[in-house]
């Protein structure tokens, strides 16, 4: 089956030009903008999966160079094991969100075009094997989330784009000074042709320099502290119907691209070699972890709190890529890899969880989820399942990546970076606990008088909903919150939004059993790019 | 190895019934029958097994094996049912039966709430406990034991009040922090050190110890002397060994049914029981022995001896703080530490005979301490008393209840003819049999008995021969130094440094109607009567602060009625539902005590110590410690 | 060095733009000016590729359209930085129209434009 690589093309495309379609079509038909996006993604979705049986059954990457070019100045689209885990992730995660979008808006065709030009520009970064044209789709993926962020309520949500927009552009500049400094010491901006060309380059000192900008760029993209900032106000000012979706596959998309550049381009063995690469690269990650976490305790919006675990959690993936620089470690990349994935569907998951507690009872801060467990048993157990396979509880997926990265740290004996890494479980749990014990284990706070108006407050409420015994009236002062939520929850939620949240969890779960499967499947590119 | 599916069946069922149980959560008696039967069919399961592993077979079932799916790349996700593992999951799962009953009569007695998930995290807590048991290699069981954490978490915070929760915090910050950070390091360092060998990485179980590992240990001593102690960590926070013992004592907030299986058998045991999986299973007493520990001023001894040390000095220091306790489940909470503290003191001894010893104090503990707990949260659920020094003459209200404590109590001790003489005989056995510094140990041992019957003669005392009119004052050591404040209803430095022992002191402006006698020497008549149960209370703060410290938010206030306890009989003393299992557990511990060679414990437990050194059990204690180690197939 | 410096003065250049972009990022309080500088900053990186592009050589001919028609061994101008460049100025443009945007709705709803201000009109509300 020759034409199976028309699928790469395709797989980038088709989001593209179906971008046009919602706006163009709305001059006619309102609302046009959800069926089309549907219908894209799920056949994207369809087309990543015919890809991803292919790559697993060939052992080997499919390759579609545009227009015939050669590869030294044509751009050529790759996908291999490591790409394909990315796609699937990716276009099942557009898909998914889609759910939720339906009834949670935001609505307008508009919408829907960012939307798409979004989930091209992922499967851009995923597919292309060209370091320019990584440039460009982290440029068309950057736009469409700026828009996508600037698209929330209130005034708030421009700001917080503006922000990430100049520190989005700059990270990328930083990235594209580092492709002007790779190519003018090699000639080159294929991928392939580059790891070849490097060893042997003239001039180590200008691939240095290289190497160092585009570091600090992807510290950046993929929101490394310090270089964080924009990214939890981005995240939290984002519509909720967002969120899910830049959260789990922008920065995932650059940790991707990162991770590509360091093993595919440069290759482990050059960076190895290169003085402090290793190092730095660690360090960032390392203290990613640890400041990410205490940043992400003292939070009070769940938003900016499950934000910032992202900034610890893809510190592990970097400290994992510092670690397989260090050590050559394939066990490391395994992890990083299962990891970056596993971590984009928890994240999906519980973004989806908490627009879903946002649009019924405006809860937005961890104190208001007090109860939660009460009023939507299903939610709150499928966000507790979520929260625990990303503190790495077994047999989650968070686990899964936290053992392989461990021991490739292990193996190594970078025994600092093992320590940080064990030690993440424990940090992890301390934010995720919080919230826990607030769903299950606080009962509602008395609520504000102000917003608490007295007569809402005696219809009941929802007690006893879910417990066949009475609920018997507590200490604390709770009866009255609670029937103000239930009255509260004037915007429906579908099923299809509490379904696709439990997905989300099964997933996560399923996927920690994916452990020996993903090492499998990744087993051929790693033999390529390690030994 | 026989490929069979109970193993993970027995896992399974109540995994099943959990499901179950949350279904039909608005129809009580079908949500405890699933409890019951789930409890009956997993019983039923691993005593199916239990026939053939006694012959030898060993049933085993892998993820691989039966789906294809590998867990992690180069280690399957598998159970097996070996002889320890029978040991330990026919233990939780026999002791859940009767747990279940009690548990129904418990929680519908107090009409507590959210039911539904008490009864459905603890069917929970026994399918890890029986993946604890059954798992065949460091990952799984790694796997079972955060489960474990995590869904008895739910059952320590289930009072949803702030102690509840602090407490809850506590116990899950303690467990992951066992589970999630040492073990799961000590289980990556094992994988590295066996990848190290030629024979490639493993964390499978061998009898006896790795082989892999014994290899890789010459080379790198070091790191393996590491990863020892992260196990022994890991696992030792569940058996609260000290200094990571302080959330067993909090977690005596959880319903009187938690406290009894899981914080004295299922969840505690597993810790023991994961020691015990490492010193005989992973590292094997062959290599513990050989890898000696340089200690700087001291010389070389075995790894095992710092475990030792630890296991001896949490057992006495427990069993001191355990005197000072006036609240019956903390009391028996320190109990509790200090007794599994002989386990791994048992275990950490290496000797055959200490081997056997700390495998059979496993259920002799269980059944004794499961029959003490059962006592204090009946006689919670009846009078409401949490504490012993409101328990003068309650013998004559609750007499089956206070018998059945009486005989836990002797057991605790190790007294003949009750189950933990026997433990506690092979246990010195062993020490003796070691000679040297182990002689030590065997003090400690005898005076951990002796501090037993210390702590655990007041309640009995207190209970049948003294009256509610007369008593002395209680507990056996009160105000202890620094001023244990917790203990306290009122506990303000105030309020102690006031009566300072003095019975000069009237009572006039005590604000505290609930411990009135404790710290009166004199003044005694009226003291317990002056505010009798919860009518006139002076200030009601108090009652609440007074609650804080007992078990739950009730608002009852415990103590004996106004005109003292009534007397009841055998029979009408409480529920059925919970009288039986009393009854059934401490006739069990007796049992056990009586015929421990009927009783199939000890029969495991030898057959298990012989595979362990290769050799049938009598030939094992035959051949001195030393040829038996270097005998050891390594 | 010096010497260095002297031949390679477009590189000196571009690193004095770059300079200046980014110091106009960071130290502008107004954000039209930011903007600017986040431009500047790319023009910058423009003028990188451009000139790295250049071959010192003195059989060289324009790419591509190579004189008679027969190819010659070095040419002057690598094609491909040319076309990086085009691509990079379309991307540019792209992110300053929406940077405009956001900062036209930003002045739509607080009034300023000034960074310093608006964090004060922020935290007042």
């Amino acid at each position: 089956m020759s034409s199976v690589d028309l699928l790469l093309p395709l797989l980038i495309a088709v989001p593209i030009l179906a971008a046009t379609l919602p706006i163009a079509l709305g001059l006619w038909v309102d609302r046009t903008g959800w069926p089309v996006a549907a219908l894209t993604t799920s056949a994207l979705f369809a087309g990543a999966i015919a890809l991803a049986s292919v790559v697993s059954t060939r052992g080997e990457a499919v390759t579609h160079t545009l227009g015939d070019y050669p590869r030294t100045y044509g751009i050529e689209l790759v996908a291999d094991q490591f790409s394909i885990l990315i796609v699937l992730l990716v276009t099942a995660v557009a898909t998914g969100v889609l759910v939720y979008t339906r009834q949670g808006g935001p609505r307008g065709n508009t919408f829907y075009t960012a939307y798409l030009l979004l989930t091209a520009g992922l499967l851009g970064i995923s597919l292309t094997g060209d370091v320019f044209n990584l440039f460009v789709f982290l440029e068309i993926t950057s736009l469409a989330t700026y828009a996508l962020v600037a698209s929330g309520d209130g005034p708030e949500a421009a700001v917080a784009s503006l922000k990430y927009l100049i520190l989005g552009t700059i990270a990328a500049s930083m990235y594209l000074i580092g492709v002007a400094f790779v190519f003018m010491a090699t000639g080159t901006l294929n991928m392939l042709e580059l790891a070849e060309a490097i060893p042997g380059a003239e001039s180590q000192t200008l691939l240095h320099t290289g190497v160092a900008f585009i570091v600090v760029g992807f510290a950046v993209k993929v929101a490394q502290w310090p270089l964080h900032t924009w990214q939890p106000s981005a995240y939290q000012q984002a519509p909720d119907g967002v969120t899910p979706l830049i959260a789990a596959l922008v920065s995932t998309a650059s940790a991707y691209a990162f991770g590509r550049l360091l093993v595919t381009v440069f290759g482990v063995e050059y960076l190895t070699a290169m003085p402090n690469a290793a190092a730095v690269v660690l360090t960032i990650g390392c203290v990613s972890v640890l400041a990410g976490t205490i940043l992400a305790v003292i939070q009070t919006e769940v938003k900016r709190m499950l934000a910032y675990s992202s900034v610890s959690q893809f510190g592990l993936v970097i400290a994992a890529y510092g670690v397989v620089i260090a050590g050559s470690s394939e066990t490391a990349f395994i992890g990083a890899a299962i990891h970056l994935v596993g971590h984009g569907l928890v994240k999906a998951g519980l973004f989806l969880g908490v627009a879903l507690v946002a649009r019924s009872y405006d809860a937005r801060t961890v104190d208001e989820y007090a109860g939660l467990a009460k009023s939507r048993p299903i939610v709150a157990g499928a966000i507790a399942v979520l929260l625990l396979s990303l503190v790495g509880v077994p047999p989650g997926v968070g686990f899964v990546g936290k053992w392989y990265i461990a021991l490739g740290a292990v193996q190594s004996e970078l025994w600092p970076v093992a320590a940080v890494i064990f030690l993440s479980t424990m940090l992890t749990l301390a934010y995720a606990a919080r919230l826990l014990e607030k769903m299950y284990f606080t009962p509602p706070a008395r609520a504000d008088p102000l917003h608490a108006p007295a007569p809402v407050a005696t219809d009941g409420g929802n007690a006893g909903s879910d417990e066949s015994d009475a609920e018997p009236t507590r200490d604390e002062p709770g009866a009255a919150i609670a029937a103000i939520r239930g009255d509260r929850s004037a915007a429906p939620v579908s099923t299809g939004m509490v379904a696709i949240v439990v997905l989300a969890a099964i997933g996560a779960v399923a996927l920690g059993f994916s452990g020996g499967t993903i090492a499998e499947l990744l087993d051929p590119f790693l033999t390529k790019v390690i030994n | 190895m026989v490929a069979d599916i109970r193993p993970l069946a027995a896992v399974l069922v109540s995994a099943v019934a959990i499901v179950l149980i949350i279904a039909s959560h608005r129809r009580p008696n079908l949500r405890e029958g699933w409890s019951v039967v789930a409890a009956l069919a997993k019983f039923g399961i691993i005593v199916s097994m239990l026939p053939a592993v006694m012959d030898g077979t060993v049933f085993a079932w892998s993820l691989r094996e039966s789906t294809g799916i590998q867990f992690l790349a180069g280690i399957d996700f598998a159970l097996r049912a070996d002889p320890l593992g029978i040991f330990f999951a026919l233990l939780a799962s026999f002791l859940w039966i009767f747990t279940s009953f009690y548990a129904i009569g418990y929680m519908r007695g107090l009409d507590e709430h959210a039911q539904t998930r008490f009864f459905a995290s603890f069917a929970a807590s026994l399918s890890a406990a029986v993946g604890i048991a059954f798992a065949a290699n460091l990952v799984t069981i790694f796997v079972f034991y955060e489960l474990l954490s995590l869904v008895t978490y739910p059952l320590v915070a289930h009072n949803e009040d702030s102690e509840a929760r602090i407490a809850g915090r506590k116990y899950i910050t303690y467990t992951f922090f066992g589970g999630g950070v040492f073990l799961l390091a000590g289980t990556v360092m094992i994988y590295w050190l066996t990848s190290l060998v030629h024979s490639g990485p493993t964390l499978a179980f061998e009898a006896g110890g790795m082989e892999a590992l014994a290899t890789a240990a010459q080379a790198e001593p070091i790191y393996a002397q590491t990863a020892f102690f992260l196990l022994i960590a890991g696992f030792g926070v569940k058996a609260a060994l000290m200094p990571l013992h302080s959330w067993l004592a909090d977690a005596m907030v959880a319903p009187t049914p938690v406290s009894g299986l899981l914080h004295a058998v299922a969840v505690v045991k597993s810790g023991a029981f994961g020691i015990a999986r490492v010193i005989l299973e992973v590292y094997g007493p062959g290599l513990i022995h050989d890898l000696p520990l340089d200690v700087p001023g001291i010389g070389t001894v075995g790894l095992n001896i710092p475990v030792a040390i630890v296991a001896a000095f949490t057992l006495t220091a427990a069993s001191i703080i355990a005197m000072r306790k006036d609240h019956l489940k903390r009391r028996l909470a320190y109990s509790t530490t200090a007794q599994l503290s002989y386990i791994v003191l048992g275990l950490s001894m290496l000797h055959p005979y200490a081997i056997v010893g700390a495998l059979f104090h496993i259920p002799a503990h269980a059944f004794a301490k499961l029959t003490l707990f059962f006592c204090a949260g009946s006689i919670h659920v009846e009078t409401h008393t949490d504490y012993i020094s409101e328990m003068a003459g309650i013998g004559k209200r609750m007499p089956l209840t206070m018998t059945a404590f009486t005989v836990g109590a002797a057991g605790m001790a190790g007294l003949p003819p009750i189950a933990g003489f026997v433990s506690k005989f092979y246990m010195l056995l062993g020490a003796g049999s070691m000679g040297g510094e182990y002689w030590l140990f065997a003090a400690a041992l005898l005076l951990s008995a002796v501090l037993n019957i210390a702590y655990f003669w007041p309640v009995v005392y207190t209970a049948f021969f003294e009256s509610e009119e007369r008593h002395d004052a209680k507990p056996l050591l009160e105000f202890p130094r620094g001023g244990l404040v917790e203990s306290y209803a009122d506990g303000s430095d105030a309020d102690i440094a006031a009566d300072g022992g003095q019975p000069t002191d009237g009572e006039a402006d005590r604000s505290d109607p609930e411990r009135p006698a404790e710290d009166e020497d004199g003044d005694y008549e009226y003291a317990v009567d002056e505010y009798p149960s919860d009518a006139e209370v002076p200030d009601g703060d108090h009652v609440s602060s007074v609650d804080h410290h007992g078990d739950f938010d009730d608002h009852l206030t415990g103590g004996p009625p106004a005109d003292g306890w009534p007397r009841r009989s055998p029979i009408t003393e409480t529920t059925w539902l919970m009288l039986a299992p009393i009854a059934v557990i401490a006739i069990g511990a007796v049992v056990l005590g009586i015929g421990p060679d009927y009783a199939v414990f000890l029969d495991l437990a030898r057959q298990i110590v012989g595979d362990v050194f290769g050799l049938p059990f009598e030939d094992v204690t035959a051949l001195p410690f030393d040829r038996l180690v270097t005998g050891v197939p390594n | 060095m010096i010497e260095s410096l002297f031949s390679h003065y477009t590189y000196v250049l571009v690193f004095v733009l770059l300079g200046l972009g980014i110091y106009m990022v960071i130290a502008s309080k107004n954000l039209v000016k930011k903007l600017i500088g986040v431009n500047l900053f790319q023009t910058a990186i423009f003028l990188f590729f451009i000139s790295m592009a250049y071959i010192d050589a003195e059989d060289a001919s324009a790419p591509i359209v190579p004189k008679d028609g027969v190819p010659l061994k070095v040419m002057v101008a690598s094609p491909l930085p040319q076309v990086i460049v085009l691509t990079a100025i379309v991307v540019g443009i792209a992110l300053t129209a929406v940077g405009l945007a956001l900062i036209i709705r930003i002045y739509a709803e607080y009034g300023t434009l000034r960074e310093d201000t608006l964090r004060e009109v922020r935290a007042d509300e």
